[in-house]
């Protein structure tokens, strides 16, 4: 398998190349949990949409995969893939069903794909992830997928969702992995800076809120009884982007952030419910606080980086967010289960392009207040050799 | 597409013939009342108490025999970092994140001074994997895990790497080594200690 440098299109490097493996894998567990839950529920319709969606986050995977390593290992790693995508149906199948054996069967073939996955993973590094470590990382998560899944037929939807987010959080730390050992050390080098740690960071927060969000306003259109473990869940990537922005800025900024965010959360969920109530009124002022809150993020983040991004690029950022999930939740109250999932899709893939152009941001206003040089840290001259 | 174009001609054929019954229909019923929404949904509000982490107020390494109250520590005039006025005590960046908090703490102490070893005088010398811990101003303590140790000169300190925001919480502590040029009473290089939790 070639593993030398990665030939990348204009304007994208090869690190780029690496974070956008990182953003495709958190969307692939939360692409194949929802597959799941559908099957679970018996919502062939959603289930069908899911599915879809977990084949386009495949396509995408293999064009990452073919970039890195070729026409060959892109069709080896694209079959392996595809065949681990449909255990994980096959396993739903079975839970849904109360076929145990179907399930055993599934997690058997599961077990099978992880460890063919984790040897093409191990040597396309050329020697820098070790197979066993490449196994048991993607061993784990089979297993997150599968308790997620265990959890929600039982209707221990509280468990379901911190498994749902562990699953993300877990194959985005898988990405980062992969992405520092199949590049090589040259390619893979920027990865370690601040910067680039920085922006990978942040992909994973906002590409979570919007996996937590959708999930918490499709629970809302249909009434369904996870609603409140998914909005928990919800709540606890608010308080990780707060911190965030406290470390940054100050607790002040972290607070004031934190409002405006619960408002514009506040505000999904109102659009949600005034759509599955046909509230039209309410509807309409749910988008009229989402009209607020966009300006207000937009200037309060142009103000925390002393305007290093324009206030008009940022409020038109927010606003394509919002009517994305939005139209989503129309496009779920309607039953236009395919749509729903472009929809989502498409909002997963912007918070990447929103995440780069925030951490470079953030990353110079906060470099402009840092200390230059060493410390002048002795006097005596004894210090030990 | 020529089957949709058929299609769409025959179906505004049956539009003229649907107008002509709704015409002639009696008055259609009031529309159903809207669906009850569930409690849940209509009374969520997110989450709104932002989860302020508390100032450290002391340092202990057990393994250096370093137990040390912190001071804060600003920019000086010069932009260089300033350094604790009391040899014997540690402080803590408050420019930069709390420890604990996401990003890099920074701590500095120092090596020695004129009248001999100082807090960290045997920073340089910190065992990997030792631990060092935090006490907060709320009484709760955080616990790292030293991971590496790196001598730079002063010269080529890595600025990006010690005080530049990632969010990952981590912890480095800070100190002299290296030549001592007894004309700048100054050490040539700084001493690095990287911890995570």
């Amino acid at each position: 398998m070639p593993g030398g440098p990665l030939s990348t299109t204009a304007g994208q490097s090869p690190a780029d190349v690496a974070l956008q493996l990182e953003a495709l894998l958190g969307q692939h567990s939360v692409l194949v949990a929802d597959m799941m839950r559908s099957r679970i529920r018996n919502d062939a319709d959603f289930a069908q949409a899911a599915s879809t969606a977990v084949t386009r986050n495949t396509d995408d995977l293999t064009a990452v995969v073919k970039a890195m390593f070729g026409d060959q290992a892109a069709a080896a790693f694209r079959g392996t893939w595809s065949d681990h995508t449909t255990a994980f149906f096959n396993y739903a199948r079975g839970l849904a069903a109360g076929d145990n054996a179907a399930r055993e069967d599934a997690r058997a073939q599961l077990v099978k794909f992880e460890s063919g996955l984790g040897d093409f993973f191990a040597g396309a590094s050329q020697g820098r992830l070790a197979p066993d470590a490449a196994r048991s990382a993607l061993t784990a998560h089979v297993d997150h997928l599968l308790r997620q899944a265990d959890e929600y037929a039982a209707r221990d939807y509280v468990r379901a969702a911190d498994d749902y987010r562990t699953a993300y959080s877990h194959a985005f730390g898988i990405g980062q992995t992969l992405a520092a050992t199949l590049l090589p050390p040259e390619q893979s080098a920027p990865l370690n800076q601040p910067s680039w740690r920085l922006r990978s960071e942040l992909d994973r927060l906002l590409g979570e809120h919007i996996a937590l969000a959708v999930a918490t306003l499709r629970a809302g259109a249909t009434d369904s009884p996870d609603f409140p473990a998914a909005a928990a869940n919800l709540d606890k990537n608010t308080d990780e982007l707060t911190a965030a922005m406290g470390t940054l800025f100050g607790p002040a900024a972290g607070q004031q952030f934190m409002t405006l965010w619960a408002d514009h959360i506040d505000a999904l969920v109102g659009y949600t419910t005034a759509v599955a109530g046909n509230d039209g009124a309410g509807r309409q002022a749910a988008l009229d606080k989402l009209r607020g809150f966009e300006g207000k993020l937009a200037a309060f983040l142009a103000t925390a980086t002393g305007s290093r991004i324009p206030p008009a690029e940022l409020a038109s950022a927010f606003l394509h967010h919002d009517q994305m999930l939005t139209q989503q939740v129309d496009a779920m109250a309607s039953k236009d289960y395919a749509k729903a999932h472009e929809l989502a899709y498409g909002a997963y893939q912007d918070m990447f392009g929103l995440a780069k152009q925030l951490s470079v941001a953030f990353g110079d206003t906060v470099a402009a207040r840092l200390p230059q040089g060493g410390a002048e840290t002795g006097a005596g001259g004894a210090a030990p050799r | 597409m020529r089957w949709r174009a058929v299609t769409c001609a025959a179906l505004a054929a049956t539009a003229v013939v649907c107008s002509a019954i709704a015409a002639a229909a009696p008055a259609p019923p009031p529309p159903a009342p809207p669906p009850p929404v569930s409690s849940s949904e209509a009374s969520f509000r997110s989450v709104r108490s932002y989860a302020d982490v508390a100032e450290p107020v002391r340092l202990r390494i057990p393994a250096l025999g370093v137990d040390s109250p912190l001071t804060h520590l600003g920019l000086a005039p010069d932009r260089s970092i300033e350094v604790p006025s009391d040899y014997n005590t540690a402080g803590w960046f408050d420019g930069g994140p709390r420890p604990g908090q996401p990003g890099p703490a920074v701590i500095l102490g120092h090596v020695d001074s004129k009248a001999g070893p100082a807090v960290f005088y045997r920073l340089s010398r910190l065992p990997e994997g030792a631990e060092v811990f935090v006490d907060r101003a709320d009484g709760s303590t955080i616990d790292f895990r030293a991971r590496s140790t790196q001598h730079v000169a002063k010269t080529a300190f890595p600025t990006d790497l010690v005080y530049a925001p990632t969010l990952e919480p981590s912890l480095r502590l800070v100190t002299c080594g290296g030549h001592f040029d007894h004309t700048k009473s100054s050490y040539t290089d700084n001493v690095i200690v990287y911890a995570e939790p």
